[in-house]
């Protein structure tokens, strides 16, 4: 039996069309697709211009995005969960009572992709289960069984004619004890993902090396406690080691530039900003968040942004600005009783400090043992943009500033 | 069917004993056709009626399907329960106003007042070297028309029960008979019995694959499913026995159970019988099966008279066997 389109038979395009397209935005370079994370109005609500009208996942962070007009959001194509291509419509803003435009009218804004294939990035997008299999067929009796017992048809080979997967091959599949798809996998979120190629890009191609410096944290320990009580009064939080630790790599960086360069594949850019990145864990894997200017916030300024930026990045709700810019990261193992670890450089830029816990050492103080708060520091550089005498007079520097922390951030 | 019947008869018998049994019962029921009296049908099976009944209730008529149709269905509708006798199927085409425009719209367009409870019977099946015009199985043409009930009896025993299920209908029945079938034997009770429309009788029970058969097709699929047994593969074969009402039930419980079906019908396959049932089935049961729902009919030609090419145009045991363990096969 035909099914006529009647539901459109009667409509007509109004004379002028106002419709505004929303499309996936582009949000990164290189972004190809996006997830709808949610749409903050319903199909049919009225929206006005900047209002924030649906929040996207990229590879990096989730963040809002404004309606593009005023109007009413009609023709929602897309689901939440869903993954969308980057400039691809995934519904309009028309005036009341307008009839959204066919699926051939041309977006009027967003950039437009010559067919970006959806990244198959979630297991929960219903295209990624979709089995359409290279040549392969499975009858309706074997998809659906497929379905009920949780077998993956794509680790199965079919038994029927022309290699078409049957009950049989289903059923076989679902009694084995070894079913392909039963060892556990965990599907990887878009910030493990971003992780395992990110270290992996940057292990294999960067040429690291390292350099360790033991540190007396006394005088850390000491500014910390003596600068703590203004900062609170001031900002209402006192500042963590890894704050004074970013501040003083504020103070100190400028006086290295190639430490705050980047490789760019053939020259060494020396970024004239001082961007601190702090890497912190979140609950897939770690990202770092950029503390903008370091060079010119106090500390308690920087303890603020620090606590505004982790509770975004724990929530998942980082913006593209809170980890775009960085110019060298720091990565602070110390609360979970590390002693000391090499960490993987962030490409481009030149350099990462791993920063071990603050222990209690017996160590030589004026000629006789004694016990100070030791701490570890490791820099991991870039051989192509710094060397080892430039590490060593950068991470002399840092002791420095270390042994008289209050000095360098009067 | 009851245990204790030891009886057999043939299908024409059979046909012959529910006619009679239905004339004694009922004097309105009567005979009209082309030799059906002293002749008793070319094939016949009406022998010994006309001496039973006499010349006022089996009547010869002239050779005019068209005129003595609508004499059947105008007794019909004034009182009479007519049994019209079409000698060879290819022959409704000449019926076909009567039973389309007349038969199968009084009762509606009268808004009840009027009914022809009329019984039409005629024949289907090739492979009797009768040739084009003699061999088609044209069932499919009154099934589609609402209003007509079409009965496809494959054993004596199920056209006796029907055919007196069709007598004694309010309402116009088309009754196909095999005319290859006519000597086929089986076992058919003395008593009066009835089977009711709609009903599918599974003719054999198997896992593997359903055989939906009709009529003639009934045989071949049980000789196909013989085969199929001696390769391992259990085929189950299911007789709806009448076209309309259809047994859209029975036939989606075994094609859920088996996952695989071949329909078989004598008829045409393009546009007919096993289209029609396919596509219940498909609808049915898609989540079900494991194969595409095949179909077996008449080659799509003029039947020929020539017996080596007739043969070939209407599924055998052989064939539907074949048919059946590719469609089970593994790779």
């Amino acid at each position: 039996m035909s099914e006529f389109p009647t539901e459109n038979a009667g409509w007509r395009p109004p004379p002028t069309i106002m419709a505004i397209s929303v499309v996936m935005p582009a949000l990164e370079m290189a972004q190809e697709s996006g997830k709808l994370v949610a749409w903050r109005k319903k199909e049919g609500e009225s929206v006005t211009k900047g209002e924030t009208l649906l929040e996207i996942e990229t590879d990096k962070a989730v963040m809002e995005i404004e309606a593009p007009g005023d109007g009413v959001l009609a023709g929602v194509k897309v689901q939440e969960g869903a993954v969308v291509p980057v400039g691809q419509t995934i519904a309009w803003i028309v005036r009341p009572g307008e009839v959204p435009p066919p699926e051939t009218s041309p977006s009027e804004s967003g950039r437009r992709m010559d067919a970006v294939p959806a990244r198959p990035a979630t297991a929960s997008s219903k295209i990624a289960q979709t089995p359409d299999m290279q040549g392969g067929r499975i009858s309706p009796k074997a998809r659906r069984l497929a379905r009920e017992r949780g077998v993956d048809i794509r680790s199965l080979r079919g038994s029927g004619p022309d290699g078409a997967i049957l009950t049989e091959d289903v059923l076989a599949a679902a009694e084995s004890p070894q079913q392909p798809s039963s060892p556990k996998a965990e599907t990887l979120g878009p910030v493990a993902r971003l992780m395992a190629e990110r270290t992996t890009q940057s292990w294999t191609t960067v040429p690291h090396f390292f350099v360790v410096r033991e540190i007396d944290a006394g005088a850390l320990n000491q500014a910390r406690e003596r600068l703590g009580p203004a900062i609170e009064k001031a900002h209402g939080l006192r500042p963590t080691h890894t704050d004074l630790l970013v501040a003083l790599l504020g103070r100190v960086l400028p006086k290295h530039p190639r430490m705050n360069a980047s490789w760019t594949g053939d020259t060494i850019r020396l970024n004239p900003q001082v961007n601190v990145a702090i890497a912190m864990a979140v609950e897939d894997g770690v990202v770092a968040a950029v503390i903008p200017d370091t060079d010119k916030l106090e500390v308690g300024a920087i303890a603020v942004q620090r606590r505004d930026v982790t509770e975004r990045a724990r929530a998942g709700r980082l913006r593209p600005a809170d980890i775009a810019g960085a110019t060298f990261t720091i990565s602070n193992l110390g609360m979970y009783r590390v002693d000391a670890f090499s960490a993987i450089i962030t490409p481009p830029q030149a350099a990462i400090l791993a920063v071990g816990s603050i222990a209690d050492r017996v160590v030589p103080v004026t000629g006789q043992p004694g016990i100070r708060p030791m701490m570890t520091l490791t820099l991991s550089c870039d051989h192509r943009v710094v060397d080892g005498a430039r590490a060593a007079l950068f991470l002399n520097d840092l002791a420095d500033a270390l042994r008289e922390p209050e000095k360098w951030l009067r | 069917m009851p245990e204790a019947v030891q009886r057999e008869l043939t299908f024409a018998q059979a046909v012959r004993e529910a006619l009679a049994e239905e004339m004694r019962r009922d004097s309105r029921v009567c005979i009209f056709g082309e030799d059906v009296a002293e002749a008793g049908t070319p094939f016949k099976v009406l022998s010994g009626l006309v001496e039973e009944f006499g010349t006022e209730r089996v009547i010869d008529t002239p050779i005019s399907e068209a005129g003595f149709t609508g004499l059947g269905v105008g007794a019909a509708m004034t009182g009479l329960r007519p049994v019209v006798d079409i000698m060879f199927g290819d022959f409704i085409t000449l019926t076909m106003d009567q039973m389309v425009n007349q038969a199968a719209k009084v009762h509606y367009m009268s808004g009840g007042k009027w009914k022809v409870p009329m019984v039409m019977r005629t024949t289907l099946g090739a492979t009797r070297r009768s040739a084009a015009q003699h061999s088609q199985s044209l069932h499919a043409w009154f099934s589609h028309v609402p209003g007509l009930k079409v009965v496809l009896p494959s054993t004596p025993y199920d056209a006796k029960g029907l055919l007196k299920t069709a007598i004694r209908d309010e309402n116009p029945v088309v009754f196909f008979e095999d005319k290859m079938m006519y000597k086929l034997k089986g076992p058919v009770p003395a008593e009066d019995y009835t089977i009711p429309f709609g009903v599918a009788d599974v003719k054999r029970a198997g896992d593997d694959i359903t055989l939906v058969a009709t009529s003639s097709m009934v045989q071949v699929a049980l000789g196909a499913a013989t085969l199929l047994d001696e390769v391992g593969i259990s085929a189950e074969v299911i007789d709806p026995r009448t076209t309309w009402p259809l047994d859209e039930k029975t036939l989606i419980e075994s094609a859920k159970k088996t996952s695989r079906v071949i329909v078989v019908d004598e008829g045409y396959g393009r546009y007919g019988v096993t289209a029609e049932i396919a596509s219940v089935i498909a609808e049915g049961a898609f989540y079900d099966l494991d194969a595409p729902v095949k179909r077996m009919g008449a080659m799509h030609v003029p039947i020929p008279f020539s017996p080596v090419l007739e043969d070939v145009t209407v599924p055998t045991e052989h064939t539907v066997f074949e048919a059946a363990r590719a469609l089970c096969r593994r790779s």
